[in-house]
């Protein structure tokens, strides 16, 4: 479904962030991609949803390109989705029309997929208020919900959960998984917790000098 | 990362359009330098240009010296000392920036001439006659000398203050522990840490003397910026104009890159500063008394004496805001001012805009470099832009559009001179944005277009009005400029403050110079909201 080869990534031409990463991931799977700071997983996320482009190296969905050393498609034209540690909330908008944001369609409809998203992550009652009067737990919910709103090709998770206290941090653990499983939707996350990649991946990889070299298949 | 730049994305293509409309006056006069030189050129090098450099030299070391006097001795009773009205004279010893220099050249004039108010009111007072005159001539250099000081000085006072509270107290302290009185403290500790923030006042304070047509105008001083407008509007010599403005344009930039030095050096005035409350010593008896006096003297010069004075000129004359001329110039002076500020917020806003999408330093690079338009004469503008006009006016005949005189030349002045204002106000706007919105947005199929207009532009209101308000002050008191570019028979308050200055209709000039100034107050709050936001222990 993601196929990604040899991908090679540097920020100043001089030395590589990444260097040659190969990976295949199935529909519906959950990968967890473990690293210290600096380790270039965020790179590595960035690169797949389009806000960097690689220096080298191919990536597919589904069979179509959407990175090459020739070919580079826009990051608003490959429908994945992305949560990060920090939210990204517009603090502008409510949280209904902060859902909405990337969808298409009537408002009605709009309305329908966006509700129905806040609800499975128990936030529906505070569509109509802003972000700031969400706790950082509910934010998250909201962000998570935003990400998936569009019935995004691949989920792209960026410490998603970092920033949460224990407790809060496994309910919503385990809400993802499991609306991630029952949709068949293919997540990517990166993290440098242990915990959270074990209680919700497929597989696990481990991204040390530039490289995928680790593999631990649940 | 300047490989990264996507040139042909349309946000670079018209960030690059705006640096060349940027350019094109000031290379306009630099290249002709290189043209030919004509009779008046040989006879001003031989019997003018030396006094022009000579009065400019003069003028620069007066106003720099009485300047640096008042404005690191106010900002240092302010920082460091308790004493009468000190809450009062930390914001209001700004307040001489809100009256531009020719304004209170005007005034000065008007007090203190022979048969000026302060001399009639000695007279009527001790009942003398007309041949007792109390104060000197004041319209020679050393009078503008003390009007370029007195309105200037708050550019070092804003910077040394800053720095002062910034400033470390317990170096201070510890440079007593080693056997430095407290001069010694003062003189080979304090100022030297807070060096470039003086220096960066201080050039900001020699470009505004240099670039300075009003006042010096009124006082009949020969300089590079009455120089060059005389050339051209007495010989109607542009080439040598552009000649003479080249000349200007060097000085300046020589000071510009010594403050830009001075601003990137800013951050060693810091040192480890004790942040938490601030206790200052309280002054009392004779020490209270001369604190007091030493702030009132340049916040009364400087605002209170052009003030009372304006308002004076206002009654004799019986002032009607509601006279028809006035109205006219008020509304074409707003007219402007508005679609300057307009235009400019959005050149703003293009540039951070490209530069937040493409993340590149070459964007960084393009707005600091026309942030430098805030340093240019406007005088110089005026003749580089009037330049460029007469060219396009005789290569694009088929437009059927007439660029010279249109206002047109007004806006693209008064957005280089006013672009660092608005650059400021969007930027720091876009500081608070966060950059994970945008890469979020991205991935909900947003386009650029609608990450500007559905994010950056609602999160940036506030910016955009304080950058709207800022320009808007800062274009309605632009003289040299508006004087030259201004389409037939459009005056604006500043040209006719100058007009009726010029004619020595003094109270006539009284209310466009009221409006002038009453706008100019708007800055000085932004002002004084950062000074006090910059206190250490203090809250935003």
């Amino acid at each position: 479904m993601l196929k990604i080869e040899n991908v090679f990534h540097s920020y100043n031409q001089k030395e590589d962030i990444l260097k040659g990463i190969n990976l295949d991931v199935s529909k519906g799977e959950i990968i967890s991609i473990l690293g210290g700071s600096g380790s270039g997983k965020t790179s590595f996320l960035r690169i797949l949803s389009g806000l960097e482009r690689p220096h080298k190296g191919k990536i597919e969905i589904d069979d179509v390109l959407i990175v090459s050393e020739n070919y580079f498609l826009p990051t608003y034209k490959r429908n994945i989705g992305l949560v990060v540690q920090e939210k990204g909330l517009f603090p502008h908008l409510n949280i209904i029309k902060n859902v909405c944001f990337g969808l298409i369609g009537s408002k009605e409809e709009q309305n329908k997929v966006a509700i129905d998203l806040l609800t499975t992550f128990k936030v529906n009652q505070y569509q109509d208020q802003y972000p700031n009067s969400l706790s950082g737990g509910e934010q998250q919910r909201v962000a998570i919900a935003r990400a998936l709103a569009p019935k995004p090709r691949v989920l792209l998770m960026d410490e998603p959960f970092g920033s949460l206290d224990r407790a809060l941090r496994e309910s919503l653990r385990e809400e993802t998984k499991l609306f991630l499983k029952s949709n068949r939707i293919t997540c990517l996350m990166v993290t440098h917790d242990e915990e959270d990649a074990l209680s919700m991946s497929d597989q696990i990889f481990l991204l040390e000098n530039g490289k995928l070299n680790i593999q631990q298949k649940l | 990362m300047f490989y990264k730049a996507n040139l042909l994305s349309p946000w670079t293509l018209l960030s690059l359009l705006i640096f060349c409309i940027f350019a094109s006056p000031i290379l306009i006069v630099l290249a002709s330098l290189f043209g030919e030189y004509s009779d008046n050129w040989i006879h001003l090098y031989k019997y003018v240009l030396g006094g022009y450099v000579y009065n400019s030299f003069l003028l620069i070391i007066g106003v720099s010296t009485i300047s640096l006097f008042l404005g690191i001795g106010t900002a240092w009773l302010t920082s460091n000392y308790n004493f009468f009205g000190k809450n009062f004279f930390d914001w209001a010893l700004i307040l001489p920036l809100a009256v531009p220099p020719y304004i209170l050249a005007y005034t000065f004039t008007g007090l203190f001439d022979s048969y000026g108010t302060a001399n009639n009111l000695i007279r009527e007072i001790f009942s003398l006659n007309s041949e007792y005159i109390f104060f000197p001539n004041v319209r020679n250099i050393y009078g503008a000398i003390i009007v370029f000081s007195f309105t200037l000085y708050p550019y070092i006072y804003l910077a040394t203050r800053i720095a002062f509270i910034n400033q470390s107290r317990s170096l201070r302290e510890v440079g007593e522990t080693l056997g430095f009185s407290k001069f010694g403290v003062f003189f080979k500790l304090v100022l030297p840490m807070i060096r470039p923030a003086i220096i960066g006042g201080l050039m900001l304070v020699i470009m505004e003397t240099l670039s300075d047509f009003g006042a010096v105008e009124h006082f009949a001083i020969q300089t590079f910026t009455t120089g060059i407008f005389r050339t051209w509007y007495g010989m109607y010599d542009l080439q040598t104009a552009m000649q003479l403005s080249s000349l200007l344009l060097i000085f300046i930039t020589f000071f510009l890159v010594l403050e830009r030095y001075s601003r990137n050096n800013i951050s060693y005035t810091s040192g480890s500063p004790t942040y938490g409350k601030i206790e200052n010593k309280t002054l009392t008896g004779r020490k209270n008394i001369l604190s007091f006096l030493f702030c009132l003297t340049p916040l009364s010069i400087g605002f209170i004496l052009p003030i009372s004075e304006l308002t004076n000129w206002a009654l004799n004359y019986k002032l009607d805001f509601f006279e028809a001329n006035f109205i006219k110039n008020s509304f074409n002076t707003i007219y402007l001012a508005l679609l300057a500020a307009i235009f400019c917020t959005f050149v703003a806003l293009i540039i951070n805009f490209s530069g937040r999408i493409q993340k590149t330093k070459f964007f960084g690079f393009l707005s600091s470099a026309l942030a430098l338009g805030y340093a240019l004469p406007g005088i110089i503008l005026a003749i580089g832009i009037m330049q460029l006009f007469i060219f396009l006016d005789n290569n694009l005949s088929f437009l059927n559009f007439v660029f010279t005189g249109s206002i047109l030349g007004l806006l693209v002045a008064y957005v280089i001179k006013a672009y660092a204002m608005s650059n400021t106000s969007i930027e720091s706007g876009y500081i608070r944005i966060s950059p994970y919105m945008e890469d979020v947005a991205k991935t909900l199929r947003a386009s650029n277009f609608k990450i500007l207009t559905r994010i950056h532009l609602p999160l940036l209101k506030t910016s955009f009005l304080t950058s709207i308000v800022l320009v808007i002050s800062e274009v309605i008191k632009e003289l040299p400029a508006t004087l030259i570019l201004r389409p037939f028979n459009f005056d604006t308050l500043a040209v006719s403050t100058y007009i009726y200055a010029s004619e020595e209709r003094m109270y006539e000039a009284a209310a466009p110079a009221i409006a002038i100034v009453l706008v100019g107050l708007i800055p000085i709050y932004f002002l004084t909201k950062t000074i006090r936001s910059s206190r250490p222990g203090k809250e935003n």
